[in-house]
């Protein structure tokens, strides 16, 4: 277990930190690369003002028509961004740890807080899979990736809620959660997930052409 | 009504089995406990000293038990009537106070490969 | 897949997709696929596609997808799955008839209206990704022959609708002729060097609907505009090449376009009332030729009215009596945003203005656009089965009183007539123009 434990929780952190980290710079650098030599209109006409006003408009719950006319949709989807990037950042397990290797910490939720949110989103996680199953124009773009990228989403959550109560299995479980945080980490920057590090230009971008040309709102 | 008496019964039976255990247990340690953690957000870490002590073979109070001054350990002086928060003082964040328990307990378990080291060995519920 | 038969389109022939297709070899469809990717295309297509979530949010965007009862096939996400995500997992390798058939889905169920693009989270431009498709296909020689042919009669005329130079020239002087029965001296200035305006239109107008260029002297005349349209090609702003992904021609038109305006050193190019033209003037055609924004500057009819009349340079005599409703056309207004000018002329011109919802640059597309209802009688029914959404729009503004629609492009008018017709709407369709000119104080 020892050794398990201490090449997971070790070396392999430093592994995943690594793609992680390392991944998202280099797909932002070679798609801002790729946009000079290929697509440098998007340069020339991004516009910071616009392009900050449609990420506002789209990271504020119910200030897009689509967000309006989804209310359940809407009201999900941002308490489980909320709660999976809070989650991991804040746990106190998750500090203490980085606090015992590289002496650096900083505040924290409360266990039973932590507890309640990442309930909400392994909910969430089972909402857009039910979602995937049952409605037809969701089905309809479905690829079997779909359902892995939610697994790999979800796994950290349901594993670190079971090591944490500590129901059957549970130190076993405890490496399996730190080998999904770790696979989860290193999805990121190379799958769809990468929909975090571009969410800002794509929509900055559509929000430059439609504000700044089109003179006209998009949301 | 019969059945609200035998919940009551056995309630009151568990409060005395706790009771019983926790001042047991103030003679021969069997957790961790520090009052400097106003909150508890875990059990206190299981421990039990005498057996682990003989197990690990350490005889000498100070391993754990240390004194420093001015950064460095007195030799032949220990601490074993004081909290170790008497010291390691908590100052609203528990972290550090945490971390030190972590790294003696846990730190040492990694360097000899042996004993627990994940949260749920030690705060087990 | 479970969908009811009902929802997916008849079989329609088109002479161009058959033969087009029928040339195709394998060899050259990947080829012919990898370099449009790999030379044309970059960081867009490559961060659409990878981050789409398949969420489908962008569904009830489009009129196609609610108008087929929420056929997933209609929604835009799933016009890219049908067309650009297969082509990009297959790495080129598809047959002729997956070309055929993306052809009609990018060219016949989809005009490019970007609605979707505002429904998306991400915003990612499903019109963009579909234009791909239209590009590639273009380049295969897989375009439905009747958008093709007016996209030879751009190339061979610089015009839509093979008029030629004469011709133009011809009808100019026809409608001045008929104008001086109403204003005897009403001119239509030919070639006038260092006027205001530079008056533009479509090539249908001299072709089938001279009136409207009778009605715009008229204006102009009685707004005491300086202005004038050009003798040579350049006059018309149209552009079905933008639509069936002939670049290099969109290109060329433009060029033509603000040459002849330059030419005669006008201030300013007010186009007519059409919705694709000015797509093409305004954001398309002028990026094409390197020019950020227009080389000269331009505006949109709607603008020009909204001017003529905030300023007092036309006076209403008696206001347009039916009640009408005002119909967005979307490049208009997600093209530039005019939905309150529109309205500003509408109110100053008409007693009564009843609204469609959703409206301004939410509204529904009139699914005549992005050149759909120029791929002719062969997709009549797609573009009318596929936009029942509107029908029940128009059906609502009617039961509130509205009589008469108003529609500020020529698309617009095409597809909305087809629609009133079909589903037995009875309502007029009317220009701005045609209100302003209808009930504006004419001079003597
Ligand atoms: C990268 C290495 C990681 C390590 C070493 C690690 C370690 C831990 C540990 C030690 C616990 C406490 C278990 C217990 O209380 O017994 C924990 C809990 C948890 N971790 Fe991680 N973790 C990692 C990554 C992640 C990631 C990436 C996520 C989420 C995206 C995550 C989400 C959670 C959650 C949700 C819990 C349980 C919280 C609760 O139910 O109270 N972890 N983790
Ligand atoms: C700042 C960062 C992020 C932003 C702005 C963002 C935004 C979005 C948006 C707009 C969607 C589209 C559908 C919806 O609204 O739910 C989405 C979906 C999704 N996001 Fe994120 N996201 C971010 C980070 C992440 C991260 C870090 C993960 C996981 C590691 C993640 C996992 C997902 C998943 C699984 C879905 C799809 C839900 C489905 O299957 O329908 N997101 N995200
Ligand atoms: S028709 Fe409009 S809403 Fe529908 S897919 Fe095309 S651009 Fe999007
Ligand atoms: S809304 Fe955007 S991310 Fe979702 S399926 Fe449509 S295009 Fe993809
Ligand atoms: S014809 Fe009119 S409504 Fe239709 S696409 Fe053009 S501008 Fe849009």
């Amino acid at each position: 277990m020892h050794d398990i434990y201490n090449f997971v929780s070790g070396p392999l952190v430093w592994v995943s930190f690594v793609l992680f980290i390392g991944g998202c710079i280099y797909r932002l650098i070679s798609m801002a690369a790729l946009a000079k030599k290929k697509d440098p209109v998007v340069y020339d006409y991004m516009n910071l003002r616009y392009a900050l006003r449609s990420i506002f408009h789209w990271i504020i719950p119910f200030r897009s028509e689509n967000m309006k006319r989804h209310p359940v949709f809407t009201i999900v989807t941002f308490a489980f961004h909320i709660c999976l990037i809070l989650v991991p950042l804040f746990l106190f397990a998750h500090i203490i740890l980085i606090k015992e290797s590289w002496n650096i910490s900083w505040w924290f939720l409360s266990d039973s807080t932590a507890d309640v949110m990442t309930l909400i989103v392994v909910g969430s996680c089972i909402y857009f899979l039910v979602r995937r199953i049952v409605q037809p124009e969701v089905k309809f773009l479905t690829s079997p990736s779909d359902y892995l990228i939610l697994a790999i989403v979800a796994a950290p959550f349901i594993t670190g809620f079971w090591t944490y109560h500590q129901f059957a299995g549970h130190k076993v479980m405890g490496i399996i959660h730190i080998l999904s945080g770790e696979i989860m980490l290193v999805a990121i920057p190379f799958t769809r997930l990468s929909h975090m590090i571009f969410f800002a230009f794509t929509r900055g971008y559509m929000g430059s052409e439609f504000g700044a040309i089109r003179h006209v709102k998009d949301w | 009504m019969k059945k609200k008496i035998w919940t009551l019964c056995s309630v009151f039976v568990a409060a005395v089995a706790v009771i019983v255990v926790t001042a047991y247990s103030q003679e021969n340690v069997k957790s961790v406990q520090d009052s400097a953690f106003k909150t508890k957000m875990r059990p206190g870490a299981v421990f039990l000293h005498d057996e682990h002590n003989k197990k690990a073979e350490i005889d000498d109070c100070g391993t754990c038990h240390h004194v420093y001054k001015d950064g460095f350990k007195v030799e032949d002086e220990t601490s074993e009537d004081r909290e170790c928060s008497e010291c390691h003082k908590i100052d609203g964040d528990p972290v550090p106070l945490v971390t030190k328990y972590h790294l003696r307990c846990k730190g040492c378990h990694e360097e000899k490969k042996a004993g627990p080291i994940m949260c749920s060995e030690c705060h087990v519920r | 897949m479970a969908e009811p038969a009902v929802n997916t389109t008849k079989q329609i022939t088109d002479e161009g997709l058959v033969k087009g297709a029928s040339k195709l070899t394998p060899e050259k469809i990947e080829q012919v696929i990898n370099s449009v990717i790999k030379a044309e295309t970059g960081a867009r297509l490559k961060t659409y596609v990878d981050i789409c979530v398949h969420c489908g949010l962008c569904s009830e965007a489009c009129h196609f997808y609610l108008s087929h009862d929420n056929d997933p096939k209609f929604s835009p996400a799933g016009k890219v799955k049908q067309t650009i995500w297969e082509i990009l997992n297959k790495k080129g390798k598809v047959d002729a008839e997956f070309i055929k058939r993306a052809s009609e889905i990018a060219s016949t169920e989809c005009n490019l209206c970007r609605r979707c693009a505002m429904y998306c989270p991400f915003g990612i431009d499903i019109a963009y990704l579909l234009i791909t498709m239209r590009r590639i296909c273009h380049k295969l020689g897989v375009t439905p022959q009747y958008i093709q042919d007016t996209a030879h009669s751009h190339s061979a005329t610089m015009n839509q609708m093979w008029v030629k130079d004469d011709e133009w020239i011809d009808c100019l002087m026809w409608q001045e002729d008929e104008a001086r029965g109403e204003i005897p001296n009403i001119r239509i200035p030919i070639e006038k060097e260092g006027a205001e305006i530079y008056y533009s239109v479509i090539g249908p107008e001299p072709k089938f609907r001279a009136q409207l260029i009778y009605q715009a002297a008229v204006i102009m005349h009685a707004a005491g505009v300086d202005w004038t349209m050009p003798a040579t090609p350049g006059w018309d702003n149209s552009d079905m090449c933008m639509f069936t992904g002939d670049f290099e021609m969109m290109a060329r038109l433009k060029k033509v376009h603000y040459e002849s305006a330059s030419r005669l050193k006008v201030k300013k190019i007010v186009m007519g009332e059409c919705g694709h033209a000015f797509r093409s003037v305004y954001d398309v055609g002028n990026r094409a030729l390197g020019w950020k924004m227009p080389p000269i500057p331009m505006v949109h009819a709607i603008e020009f009215y909204y001017e003529l009349i905030k300023d007092g340079k036309i006076k209403i005599a008696k206001k347009y009596q039916k009640p009408v409703t005002f119909h967005d056309p979307c490049n208009t207004v997600r093209g530039r945003g005019l939905h309150e000018m529109g309205r500003f002329v509408t109110n100053a011109t008409c007693e009564k203005l009843i609204e469609m919802h959703p409206n301004r640059e939410h509204n529904y597309c009139c699914s005549a656009g992005g050149g759909v209802i120029n791929c002719g009688p062969p997709y009549k029914m797609t573009r009318v089965d596929g936009n029942r959404i509107k029908a029940e729009q128009l059906f609502a503004a009617k039961a509130k009183g509205a009589k008469t629609i108003i529609a500020p492009c020529h698309n617009c008018h095409g597809g909305l007539e087809d629609i009133v017709h079909h589903y037995g709407l009875d309502m007029d369709i009317k220009f701005l123009g045609d209100i302003i000119y209808e009930t504006m104080e004419k001079p003597e």
